[in-house]
């Protein structure tokens, strides 16, 4: 790897653009993990392999919603952007089937917090 | 496909929960109109308002309802579905109370990758205090920040930098202290794994700042996941060359390396950090000298904190001024808080100094979750005191939580319900400090055994009206005689406690009772014989043979055998065992 320069880091800072629109985020820190997180992001990165779902599965740190973990962020064009909270794999498929593929949201998983939007 | 989305979700909690025929009526509605095909209808699980009827919250307009009557669903759906005009009537005007400076990536990038953090702006700060700024103006907007140590103790950052950057040495070190020990307190590990390079990039600020050319995390081992993505971190940042020789170009130079320490609550007192670094005991010092002037191998030596460092970053990429926007008089930026214990949103928020205690509670933790009355919020840890719910409008700073006799400290808040006995929680908190203190000075460890061996007599039932005055006697003396911040303020809940809850310690004193049934010596247990189903499972399970009886003439407990540990209330599938 190359040492970066001043320049590059201002060119590392415009890439994001060039990320896919849709994505799916598990939190991956002690809190999540504990409650089942991990086992839910194999679920959902398996799944999306083996059924070739064109959607980006990412890990993410704490939200700080640490009573509703597992969590998983879901951002799927033309659809309000969701957090499901106490994902368990049952759920995560049902996210996968349902919100992924289906373009409807889940019923029952919902955790809007207004408080954590940035 | 849709073109609105409808999340609805019944607030209530103590009662039944009717979102699920609140969502029929709303489907049925829509299906009247012939609507469903363009309204999906969504029940959420949680929508952050509670306590607030039937709540509905339409997207992507983001119009939040509350309130709502059987009766209302009609309104809203002709008026706001149909027309896209609000009710004012039942419109739920919620603000957001937190804000998110230190947690402004946590949940956002992964914190496995150097170039998402990059792309969120991160290692800007770095370059702009490298080539922009140099140490002296970095210090300047430090200080028009305001920012103050979030470790507990609140000494403002920039005059640390400013002294330790003022001696003359040849080498100097930094050092961050990710040694977070008090119980229920999670903050610090929750940003070590969410976004490790925003520590780190306040690291090299700072050690750029003091002219440092090493620097140290020091993490506890109990957090192996943080220490994993520290490391990753490092070695990412090494191999861009944001770590390492001439740091992107210029003649600043940084290693970092870790350090783990092995779990004692001491080592977070920096003194005592430093002493295990050198690999010597962890044992404090006294002061002064302070670090910033004979620190690390006696070199000047900065020593922050992991949210004092994420807040760094963005101090210099925004501009002090910005960054002192928010806050009080004397406490500027935000406050990372884990709220833990008997709240409804156990987890990490992120507040503006000067919320009060109430807002986090009950707006953004939702009250507790047992619906029972709040007594008293724990702040601060061991080093801590309690603040009783009378006080819940206090706005949330420095000074006013050390005027509570409460401190700041790291930042967890442990919440605490008519459950909760304030002898018990005292205990408690002492108990951790004695097993915790060093040794090193006689106050300490003396002291807190002694206090504990006081608390242990009252909730057995055995204290006298002296032993109050005796136990701020000794507390007193701990707090002017120990050696370092452990000691000083290991006698904090016991004194807090009985400041606030004398009343309660009376009561066990006296009366020998324990209103919050928690300190088991002062209890009887019974089995009510109408709620017995005569199944002998306590019988089973009582270790000191102190149940007996039979499946046909049911079961009773001999008060003079029973030893109350619990067990036979705890496997009582009846609820007929109960604490007196």
């Amino acid at each position: 790897m190359k040492k970066l320069t001043r320049e590059d880091l201002d060119k590392k800072a415009q890439a994001q653009k060039e990320r896919s629109q849709d994505w799916i985020k598990v939190g991956l820190s002690t809190c999540g993990i504990a409650a089942g997180a991990q086992e839910v992001f194999n679920v959902l990165a398996e799944e999306v392999k083996k059924r070739n779902i064109p959607v980006e599965v990412k890990k993410c740190g704490c939200l700080g919603m640490c009573y509703a973990e597992p969590l998983v962020e879901v951002h799927i064009e033309g659809l309000p952007a969701v957090i499901y909270g106490r994902v368990n794999k049952d759920a995560a498929i049902k996210i996968l089937e349902k919100h992924v593929c289906g373009k409807m949201l889940v019923n029952d998983y919902i955790f809007d917090m207004e408080e954590i939007k940035r | 496909m849709y073109t609105k989305t409808i999340l609805l979700k019944d607030t209530n909690y103590g009662t039944e929960d009717k979102t699920k025929e609140f969502y029929t009526l709303l489907l049925n509605i829509l299906r009247e109109d012939n609507l469903h095909e363009q309204v999906q209808v969504v029940r959420a699980a949680d929508v952050g308002v509670y306590n607030q009827g039937f709540v509905v919250k339409i997207l992507p307009d983001n119009i939040f309802y509350a309130n709502l009557k059987n009766e209302d669903v009609k309104r809203i759906v002709d008026e706001t579905v149909k027309n896209g005009r609000i009710v004012d009537a039942l419109l739920l005007k919620k603000e957001v109370k937190q804000l998110r400076i230190v947690l402004r990536n946590c949940g956002e990038i992964d914190p496995e990758s150097i170039d998402e953090y990059m792309e969120a702006g991160g290692y800007q700060a770095l370059k702009k205090s490298l080539f922009e700024l140099g140490p002296e103006k970095v210090i300047e907007e430090m200080k028009k920040s305001g920012l103050r140590g979030r470790g507990g103790a609140g000494y403002p950052t920039w005059m640390k930098w400013n002294f330790t950057r003022g001696v003359k040495s040849k080498e100097k070190f930094v050092i961050c202290n990710a040694d977070e020990g008090d119980p229920g307190a999670y903050m610090d590990r929750s940003v070590l794994e969410s976004d490790p390079h925003s520590v780190i990039e306040g690291l090299v600020i700072a050690a750029f700042v003091v002219g440092a050319s090493k620097g140290y995390f020091y993490i506890r081992a109990e957090y192996p996941l943080a220490v994993e993505r520290i490391q990753k971190a490092i070695a990412q940042a090494y191999e861009y060359g944001l770590l390492g020789k001439e740091i992107l170009g210029s003649q600043f130079s940084l290693d970092l390396d870790i350090r783990l320490g092995a779990g004692a609550f001491v080592c977070g007192e920096e003194t005592a950090l430093i002493a295990s670094i050198e690999g010597k005991r962890g044992t404090p010092r006294p002061r002064p000298p302070y670090p910033s002037v004979r620190g690390l191998w006696d070199k000047p030596t900065v020593i922050n904190n992991v949210e004092t460092l994420a807040n760094v970053p963005y101090v210099i990429a925004k501009g002090g001024e910005y960054f002192a926007r928010v806050g009080t008089q004397t406490s500027k930026g935000t406050k990372v808080f884990a709220v833990t214990g008997k709240v409804k949103n156990s987890g990490l928020v992120e507040v503006p100094m000067g919320i009060t205690l109430r807002e986090i509670v009950y707006d953004i933790g939702g009250g507790t979750f047992s619906g029972k009355e709040l007594k008293a919020v724990q702040t601060g840890g061991p080093s801590g005191g309690v603040i009783p719910a009378e006080f819940l409008d206090t706005p949330v700073d420095y000074e006013n939580l050390q005027k509570l006799g409460s401190i700041m400290g790291s930042g967890g808040m442990i919440v605490m319900d008519t459950d909760d006995c304030m002898v018990d929680i005292a205990k408690f908190y002492l108990k951790f400090c004695v097993e915790e203190s060093c040794g090193k000075c006689p106050p300490c460890r003396i002291g807190g055994f002694q206090l504990l061996g006081i608390l242990n007599k009252i909730s057995e039932g055995q204290g006298t009206l002296e032993d109050l005055n005796t136990l701020k006697r000794i507390s007193f003396a701990m707090q002017k005689a120990s050696l370092c911040g452990l000691g000083q303020t290991a006698s904090n809940p016991v004194i807090s406690t009985l400041r606030y809850f004398e009343d309660e310690y009376k009561e066990h004193i006296l009366n020998k009772k324990c209103a919050a049934k928690k300190c088991t010596h002062l209890l009887n247990f019974k089995i009510l014989q109408d709620k017995c189903k005569r199944c002998g499972v306590c019988m089973k399970n009582c270790a000191s043979l102190a149940i007996s009886g039979s499946k046909e003439e049911g079961y009773t407990i001999d008060p003079a055998k029973c030893t109350k540990c619990e067990r036979c209330f705890e496997v009582c599938k009846f609820k007929a065992v109960v604490k007196e």
